[in-house]
């Protein structure tokens, strides 16, 4: 059931007009993502990896090739709020409360209840899972199942999410009364809000502290896990090596001029991943072949600029 | 610094009575009061003072620059005149601020729809807003006659082209994440430019209003001047006229009032609608 390809990149080019010489973002990018996985992309700056995302989610038009997500083009996806978005600058309304900031995504481009339907095929399959995944990751649940007790099939309750990422108490906060850590968690509670098919993430822990940024690593794990493991595939773009390693199924190592797939690298860590994880040998095994690989990858670039972003390396 | 003892004293005083904890409280409030207050009254009441001995000392004539003391006078003699035509000229005002702002905000949705409607409409709003409108009030009583027209032309046309420009600019000033956010959403055009566009121009919106809001007081004043048969540009108009400078003086008192009121209101305003942006923040916060 989770093997069938649900986002398919194919032959992707990316080509931007620049005055002097076209530069090329991304040159015949292939990747095939399964349903409910995790992938990380790695690179370094100038790769094209925020173009692809923004590819994938359908908010640019590659030069060549195609997107589809489950057979579709994203702009389908879209209309059925089928992709969650994170970016690196948390991006919430600033008028808007952490409850109301939430909603959004539910608010805008609304269609009569009932309109839209089971769009895709999987999704009655994945509904046992989703639940008991909240059962699962949330000890103190109690009526929390996410599907919504507002009767809507497709959305997830605000209210719930706004819980699951820990600020039951700043519901009625507004952004400019949120550390950043908690705007970003109030991001990720929006992202989720609609039940994504698709979540793509784009550096969203990059403008953060190191505390916080490690933290906030399990935090995603938590929330994903809790409420839509195996139903929602997470593209998640990162500069650091052991947050791709940490999070992912699987690491794509890019090249840049032109954006390329250097590496393919499945990791294979059981889950739910503990903290500890980060010390065990296999876990620093990926780190260093990752390292190795972004090294030998780009000669030209710094490795220790990819090393930098995370400290040091443990 | 006995000053402060005595503000300290006095607060003790008013708040003897109440409670310990709102006698603390009220004392705190009456004292900050006093602190932003105060500078600003003594520097008033020194330049009122230097004025009435200057008029005193020098022997001028009332009827060049009165006293203080005589504007006063003449103020209280007949409060509700000057009060009653002040609200005449604030009508007027008011009126034109609303149809100038109305106006303004129409035109700067269409040109934040696309480039061919800014670039048709703009040279249009700078030729309006180049125009010295003074020049041409004296037309105005042969177009609109006298009364409440005049007033709302001239004031909306003065208000007109900084709210334009400043929502123009605050439509387009739009987070590009939030933007592609709204996209990744579907989001329809009408969706983005009242859940995004409307919001973020609130604050450019807001500093266009405080320059503004004094600028329609002016453009009822000259309005009044030529064409107006109440308000207090009529009276300041008439009293000239008649060398009658308590009145024209106590006149242009009732304006600064006016104008204290609507700056006092605004930032109110400001503070209540834009609690969520930097500029209304608190520097201790």
């Amino acid at each position: 059931m989770s093997n069938d390809a649900h986002i398919v990149i194919e032959g992707v080019d990316m080509v931007y007009a620049a005055s002097s010489r076209p530069l090329t973002a991304l040159s015949s990018f292939d990747l095939t993502l399964r349903r409910g996985e995790f992938v990380s992309i790695i690179g370094p700056s100038g790769c094209g990896k925020s173009t692809l995302l923004r590819i994938v989610g359908g908010l640019q038009s590659p030069t060549r090739g195609r997107v589809l997500i489950d057979g579709r083009p994203p702009r389908e996806a879209q209309r059925e709020k089928q992709i969650g978005f994170v970016f690196q600058d948390p991006t919430l309304l600033p008028w808007r409360n952490v409850i109301e900031n939430v909603r959004l995504p539910l608010q805008v481009n609304k269609r009569p209840r009932g309109a839209a339907g089971r769009p895709f095929s999987a999704r009655p399959e994945h509904r046992p899972e989703l639940v008991e995944g909240v059962l699962v990751g949330r000890a103190d649940a109690d009526d929390t199942s996410l599907g919504g007790r507002r009767g809507s099939p497709r959305t997830a309750d605000p209210d719930a999410l706004v819980d699951l990422v820990g600020l039951e108490p700043f519901r009625r906060y507004y952004p400019h009364q949120l550390s950043g850590g908690m705007q970003q968690r109030v991001a990720i509670a929006r992202s989720l809000v609609t039940s994504p098919q698709l979540l793509l993430m784009d550096e969203p822990f990059g403008a953060l502290d190191e505390i916080t940024r490690t933290s906030m690593r399990f935090e995603l794990l938590r929330v994903w896990r809790s409420t839509a493991e195996g139903a929602c595939t997470v593209i998640f773009v990162t500069h650091s090596i052991a947050e791709a390693v940490l999070l992912a199924d699987r690491v794509i190592v890019m090249t840049p001029q032109p954006g390329r797939i250097a590496a393919d690298i499945a990791i294979d860590l059981p889950r739910p991943r503990p903290e500890e994880i980060e010390l065990e040998p296999r876990f620093l095994e990926y780190t260093k072949r990752l390292r190795d690989l972004l090294r030998q990858g780009a000669p030209s670039v710094r490795p220790e600029l990819v090393e930098g972003r995370e400290g040091s390396v443990r | 610094m006995t000053g402060a003892v005595q503000e300290h004293d006095a607060a003790a005083l008013v708040a003897a009575p109440a409670e310990p904890s709102t006698s603390s409280r009220n004392a705190r409030w009456l004292r900050e009061l006093a602190a932003t207050v105060l500078p600003g009254v003594i520097a008033i009441a020194l330049v009122l003072g230097i004025w009435e001995a200057w008029v005193e000392i020098k022997d001028v004539k009332p009827y060049i620059v009165p006293a203080p003391t005589r504007v006063a006078e003449r103020f209280a003699d007949d409060p509700w005149f000057f009060i009653h035509e002040g609200l005449k000229t604030l009508e007027g005002a008011m009126f034109g601020f609303a149809v100038g702002a109305f106006v303004a905000f129409g035109l700067a949705t269409i040109m934040a729809q696309a480039r061919a409607f800014e670039r048709s409409i703009f040279p249009l709003a700078i030729l309006v807003k180049v125009t010295p409108i003074v020049a041409i009030a004296p037309l105005l009583t042969i177009w609109f006659g006298f009364g409440l027209m005049p007033k709302v032309f001239i004031a909306a046309l003065i208000v007109f082209f900084p709210i334009m420009v400043n929502a123009l600019v605050g439509f387009r000033s739009v987070n590009p994440n939030a933007l592609a956010l709204m996209q990744s959403l579907a989001a329809g055009r009408t969706e983005v430019f009242w859940r995004l566009r409307a919001p973020s121009a609130l604050p450019y919106l807001f500093a266009a209003f405080r320059v503004s809001i004094p600028m329609s007081v002016i453009g009822a004043v000259v309005a009044e001047w030529f064409s107006g048969d109440r308000g207090l540009g009529s009276v300041i108009y008439v009293a000239n006229n008649n060398l009658d400078m308590a009145t024209a003086f106590a006149g242009v008192f009732t304006l600064a009032m006016i104008g204290v009121i609507l700056f006092v209101a605004t930032s109110w305003l400001e503070r209540r609608v834009l609690f969520w942006h930097e500029s209304t923040m608190d520097v201790r916060g």
